[in-house]
């Protein structure tokens, strides 16, 4: 029955596809990997001074982080952990020693994090001596085992990375035979595709990463990118941030064309740098077994019987008591107006360009050198033009194939790097979306007294105590991080999930405390000293219910035919509310395809006017 | 909780001249009666496929016979009431194109519209209605009686009836200045600045300015279009939009510090709202076809399994986690109902950086008629404005939906204030990718020439123009075009309704020209645009064949070398036959051949 899953795949649902990942000539087959290569020497374990953490705990906490945030964002990528430099061995043929590898390539499960929890602290490190210790160090050997490890693993891999962390810039204090190895593992390893990156940590002299492990790591992207960073990372945050920085593959949603017109054409890569993350789907798991089941659908003939192939089956809307039929392709046709790409249609400056024009998330382009040879000089030229001269480009935007297309304002957006030296921006457009004029709703502005300079004075030094700096990674979903927590809690047999910090909730009591008297002297300011505003409220909220569910529910008015028949016939079926019509369909057992309110409309409409 | 809220709805008669001076037409130009059926149809297309409802009326006048509750004596001739209020259908659509023609007598504009607003009031009698709304569409080329004005003025007003006129020629010479923001663009291009108008146009022309302004003072204007200005921004459709809900809370700031406001939709994506359905293709019937889904396990023979004998579960990572619905809502994250809570307050150009989520902008004021709460929330806006911050808040919808986090930003307008907010990411939300750098790059670096040819391009192609009085006019603006995916889905669904066996028609000319570059700047950038050519180098890349893994040829080639090695061998020199599985197989592998030429010369020495 394969083939009817293959016929059916793109028609299951009629729901406007999704928006990413489904378009682009550009497929990725394959999944990333990436590997950890942790010195476990006892430099690694000494304790910072004012008991900051030790280098290995940082990069244990680091680990952890990459490990919860592939389960929750790329549960397919493979990551493995390899500790070096360790007395006791333990590798897949034990033909490497000083060599543990912890975790072989695999996609990270609960047991995984909850492995790395065991090896953080005080007790981790005693954890750590005892089952690994710290012994002679050989980089050769170690890299040639996940160069193993790599090679051992049946699926394609797409993208291939491998961490070292460590404190020691020589780490075979001067055996040349060791140093050689070290190099030529790192050669080959670099060879088949894999890219290494170094993630040093401080030590007391310095890290000089001249010494031996500038020969290791992968050179930069190109030969202008800073690329090694000589500073060590001192703080955890630091690290995170790199090791987040080089742990996914940036990878093109799409590559299209950019059209100044004239034939002047550049090739650019399409990229989302923020997507609202979303609990995944529930999959069905058989009972017995636990294990996944597949769902396949089919349609068939409700007289005969007969399965019903594609070209068996039209669209249908209905509107009024007309319906109106499409085929298929049609209904995709409409949706075409151009191929895909970008085109420009002009420039205006940046103050056009309105903060409240938000419909979507923006996305962001980078030239596509390999596409169309000159893309990149050609595109750093605009974005050095549009930024000097403050303007955005606007253009017409049609991402993928039949779908209609939407102007975007590219915004040109020039390199930053922070502190420690991380790209915090990167270099390209901005690709803002910008409304239509039926997105803009019109809106009835409610027109009041003003406050007076006195009422504001006193609301900026409420707002000057309460200011913060604020950093866009700086909140977690704390609807996400429940859901993962109680997934590992049932996955680990945890008797409750650990809590969590709900990061989106204020601080009250510390606020109230910073703000002092103030408060009192604004309401003094502005209200009365009878007016209470939380008084008086629209309806009152009924008290908590009890839980159980569906509360107290209006009592059911069932509606007789004779009335349903009068509003099909006068077209008035909209004056009544969801509910009412959705006890309609049940009452009379009329099958709806949705719960919108049109639709259950349409199906009354149709049941009753046969 | 869900509060049932009887929607409001909106009336509107459309009013049109159909007198034979509509017929009439300058060469090479459409006939008003054309141009003014044409945004009549597009309108009721609109109202029909958009499912809207709101009633709408259609009363003709100059035409032939007279059907209308107010014809008495010979008074309100050839005005006919050709449909009462209802929801726009189908048939409306037909009839409008079928229908619709030209009539051979004159009517008075002014009594037409005392037809219409005479519906108006009796139509909507003891019902709720937002909204009233007549839309006059007339040349003006006829003789009014102007002695029952100001009793009509004061009798519209006192119904709360809005008006709106569609003209074939501009109220003024000159544009109207733009707002600037949400009111509406200039009209297109002055078609005939007050010149070659009838005495009975420009009079008449003076009787629609007095009763605008009256009835709206300066702004009153604002709602006379012309006809093709009516066809591209569907000018009609704004005095009945619907107006988003309105969303009550608690601005809070701490635990003592609350204001009440309302927060309203004020941007987000509009969305197709009605989907396919599936139907027989012989039958056209949708309950020929049935639609059924099997689960099955994922083993050669896809055994088939009952749907009760499956139990949901989650993926986490590598594991899967079989969590039943009930435990899933016992355990999931709470929230504990609406919120606008103040966490701090940040540097606006810090908030600007990120990037914002979500599909929507919410513009918040404080609680209608609530002159403190008004007082306390300007303090706020008027605080945050000053100082460039924005406030970073929790907001959650109502108790069943999940929190967001988002900032407030100040808007300050003549007339009101606001607060806007816009959602920001969550960490897990972002992706940060690293670029390699374009700037410093020697191999992109552009030329001096270069920058001036793209410096040349940009200007010619500016779509901000000054206009004589040296007011900058944006003569594309996004805001103002009708999203082109419904109007072309509605002429589908509109052809194909009339005509069951016809192929679609053709995207409609005017719908392609709204979404190219103006003409007048696609010629202006044309010099420019060649200079760019000409010193710019683009080439597309001719594709090579994927670059293969070294697994791919390894696997294929080289896989066999590895099993022919006897085993004593491996035992004797394991380093470098584990060397052959890697890169270069052929050198490992000839490389290992020749030490094993020497051992055998060893041992046979």
């Amino acid at each position: 029955m394969a083939e009817w899953r293959e016929y059916y795949q793109n028609e299951d649902d009629e729901v406007e596809e999704d928006e990413e990942d489904s378009g682009g000539a550009y497929k990725i087959s394959g999944r990333d990997s990436l590997v950890f290569l942790v010195d476990a020497s006892k430099e690694m374990f000494i304790k910072g001074e004012d008991g900051e953490p030790s280098n290995f705990d940082m990069t244990m906490q680091c680990v952890r982080s990459v490990y919860t945030s592939k389960i929750i964002s790329s549960d397919k990528d493979l990551v493995a952990l390899v500790f070096y430099g360790t007395e006791q061995s333990k590798n897949p043929r034990n033909s490497f020693k000083h060599v543990y590898v912890y975790h072989d390539l695999d996609s990270p499960g609960a047991k995984h994090v909850q492995d790395i929890d065991k090896l953080q602290g005080e007790k981790g490190a005693q954890l750590a001596e005892k089952t690994m210790g710290s012994g002679e160090t050989s980089l050769g050997e170690a890299l040639w085992c996940c160069s193993n490890l790599y090679s051992d693993i049946k699926l394609r891999l797409s993208h291939k990375r491998l961490m070292i962390f460590t404190c020691r810039d020589d780490p075979h204090v001067g055996d040349s035979a060791k140093d050689r190895q070290a190099r030529t593992k790192a050669a080959d390893l670099k060879e088949t595709g894999v890219v290494i990156d170094l993630m040093h940590l401080t030590k007391p002299e310095g890290f000089d990463v001249s010494l031996f492990f500038c020969d290791i790591v992968s050179p930069p992207e190109d030969e202008s990118e800073l690329g090694l960073q000589t500073e060590p990372c001192r703080k955890l945050e630091d690290l995170q941030k790199r090791v987040r920085a080089k742990e996914l593959k940036k990878r093109a949603q799409s590559r299209l064309t950019f059209s100044l017109g004239e034939g002047v054409n550049l090739a650019v890569g399409v990229y989302v740098l923020a997507r609202t993350a979303t609990k995944p789907p529930a999959v069905r798991l058989y009972r017995d077994t636990n294990e996944p089941v597949r769902t396949k659908t089919r349609y068939f003939h409700a007289h005969n019987g007969g399965i019903l192939l594609p070209n068996d089956m039209k669209r249908a809307q209905v509107y009024g008591k007309k319906q109106i039929v499409m085929e298929k392709d049609e209904v995709d046709e409409i949706k075409k107006f151009d191929d895909p790409g970008l085109v420009l249609m002009g420039f205006k400056p940046m103050e056009r360009l309105k903060l409240h024009h938000h419909i979507r998330p923006a996305l962001f382009i980078y030239p596509e050198e390999e596409q169309i040879s000159g893309s990149s000089c050609m595109f750093t030229t605009l974005l050095l033009k549009c930024s000097e001269k403050n303007v955005f480009a606007l253009c017409r935007y049609i991402p993928r194939r039949n779908t209609p297309p939407r102007f975007v304002a590219l915004v040109p957006q020039r390199e930053e790097l922070d502190q420690s030296q991380t790209q915090a921006t990167p270099p390209g457009f901005r690709v803002i979306f910008l409304p239509f004029a039926d997105d803009i709703r019109t809106v009835d502005a409610h027109v009041g007294p003003t406050a007076s300079d006195e009422q504001v004075d006193k609301m900026k030094e409420i707002v000057h105590k309460l200011r913060f700096k604020y950093r866009s990674d700086a909140f977690e979903n704390p609807m996400l991080q429940q859901h993962y927590r109680n997934l590992e809690a049932l996955a680990l047999d945890m008797l409750a999930p650990e809590p969590i910090e709900d990061l989106t909730m204020p601080k009250v009591q510390m606020m109230d405390d910073r703000l002092g008297p103030l408060v009192q002297e604004f309401k003094d300011l502005v209200y009365p000293p009878d007016y209470n505003p939380e008084g008086k409220p629209a309806a009152k909220r009924k008290p908590a219910e009890s839980g159980g569910g569906g509360a107290e529910k209006k009592p059911k008015v069932e509606m007789s035919e004779e009335e349903l028949k009068n509003h099909v016939e006068k077209g008035t079926l909209g004056k009544l509310t969801v509910p009412v019509l959705k006890d309609a369909c049940r009452q009379f057992g009329i099958r709806t395809t949705g719960t919108k309110k049109q639709e259950l409309i349409d199906a009354l409409t149709m049941q009753f006017s046969k | 909780m869900l509060f049932l809220i009887n929607e409001s709805k909106s009336s509107l008669v459309l009013c049109m001249d159909v007198g034979f001076s509509m017929s009439n037409s300058e060469p090479g130009q459409e006939p008003s009666f054309e141009q003014a059926k044409k945004v009549i149809q597009k309108f009721v297309q609109r109202q029909v496929f958009a499912e809207n409802k709101d009633e709408v009326g259609l009363v003709l006048f100059g035409t032939d016979g007279t059907k209308n509750g107010l014809a008495e004596d010979g008074q309100y001739e050839n005005i006919t009431v050709h449909r009462r209020l209802m929801m726009p259908d189908f048939e409306l659509l037909e009839e409008i194109e079928s229908k619709l023609q030209p009539g051979g007598q004159q009517a008075d504009w002014l009594d037409a519209l005392v037809v219409c607003m005479d519906l108006l009031q009796e139509e909507t009698m003891g019902k709720k209605f937002e909204r009233l709304n007549i839309v006059l569409l007339t040349d003006l080329n006829v003789q009014t009686s102007a002695d029952q004005l100001d009793v009509i003025i004061d009798s519209l007003k006192k119904a709360r009836i809005t008006l709106q006129f569609f003209l074939p020629f501009p109220v003024d010479g000159e544009d109207r200045a733009d707002g600037g923001g949400d009111g509406p663009g200039p009209s297109a291009a002055p078609v005939r600045p007050g010149k070659g108008l009838s005495r009975q146009q420009t009079q008449g022309l003076e009787m629609v300015k007095n009763i605008m302004t009256s009835l709206e003072e300066e702004d009153g204007l604002e709602e006379v279009y012309t006809f093709s200005d009516a066809l591209q921004k569907l000018s009609i459709f704004k005095r009945i939009d619907r107006r988003p809900m309105a969303w009550p809370c608690h601005l809070t700031i701490g635990s003592s510090l609350t204001i009440r406001i309302v927060g309203y939709k004020a941007v987000t994506e509009e969305k197709v709202k009605k989907s396919w359905a599936i139907v027989e293709a012989q039958s056209h019937q949708r309950d020929d076809v049935k639609r059924e889904t099997v689960y099955c396990l994922d083993d050669d023979n896809e055994t088939e399994v009952q749907k009760d004998d499956t139990i949901q579960g989650f993926r986490y990572g590598s594991d899967i986690v079989p969590f039943s619905k009930v435990d899933e809502d016992q355990m999931k994250y709470k929230s504990d109902g609406k919120c606008f809570s103040v966490l701090g307050f940040t540097k606006q150009e810090l908030v600007r950086c990120s990037p914002f989520m979500g599909s929507q902008v919410v513009k918040v004021f404080a609680a209608r008629d609530d002159e403190h709460a008004a007082v306390a929330l300007s303090a706020l806006i008027r605080a945050l404005d000053s100082l460039k911050m924005a406030a970073i808040v929790r907001y959650a919808y109502d108790r069943r939906s999940n929190p967001q986090v988002g900032a407030a930003f100040p808007c300050i307008k003549e007339k009101y204030e606001c607060l806007l907010y816009v959602q920001l990411p969550f960490m897990e939300d972002l992706r940060q990718f690293t670029f390699p750098v374009l700037e410093n790059n020697k191999k992109f670096k552009p030329s001096e020439s270069q920058l001036s040819a793209v410096d040349a391009l940009i200007d010619s192609m500016m779509l901000v123009e000054k206009d004589e009085d040296g007011e900058s006019v944006d003569v594309f603006k996004v805001n103002h075009i009708p999203n082109p995916q419904f109007q072309r889905l509605f002429q589908c669904l509109h052809h194909r309704g009339v005509n069951p066996d016809d192929p679609l028609p053709p995207v409609e000319p005017w719908l392609k020209r709204d979404l190219e570059r103006p003409q007048a700047v696609s010629a202006r950038c044309q010099t420019p645009l060649q200079d760019v050519k000409t010193k710019f180098p683009l080439k597309v890349v001719v594709k090579k064949k994927e670059q293969k893994t070294s697994a791919d040829v390894f696997d294929q080639e080289h896989a066999f070398t590895l099993t022919s090695i006897p085993c004593e061998v491996s035992h004797f020199n394991r380093r470098s036959l584990f060397q052959v599985g890697s890169v270069n197989p052929v050198r490992d592998f000839c490389t290992l051949i020749l030490s094993l030429l020497n051992l055998h010369k060893n041992v046979s020495y």
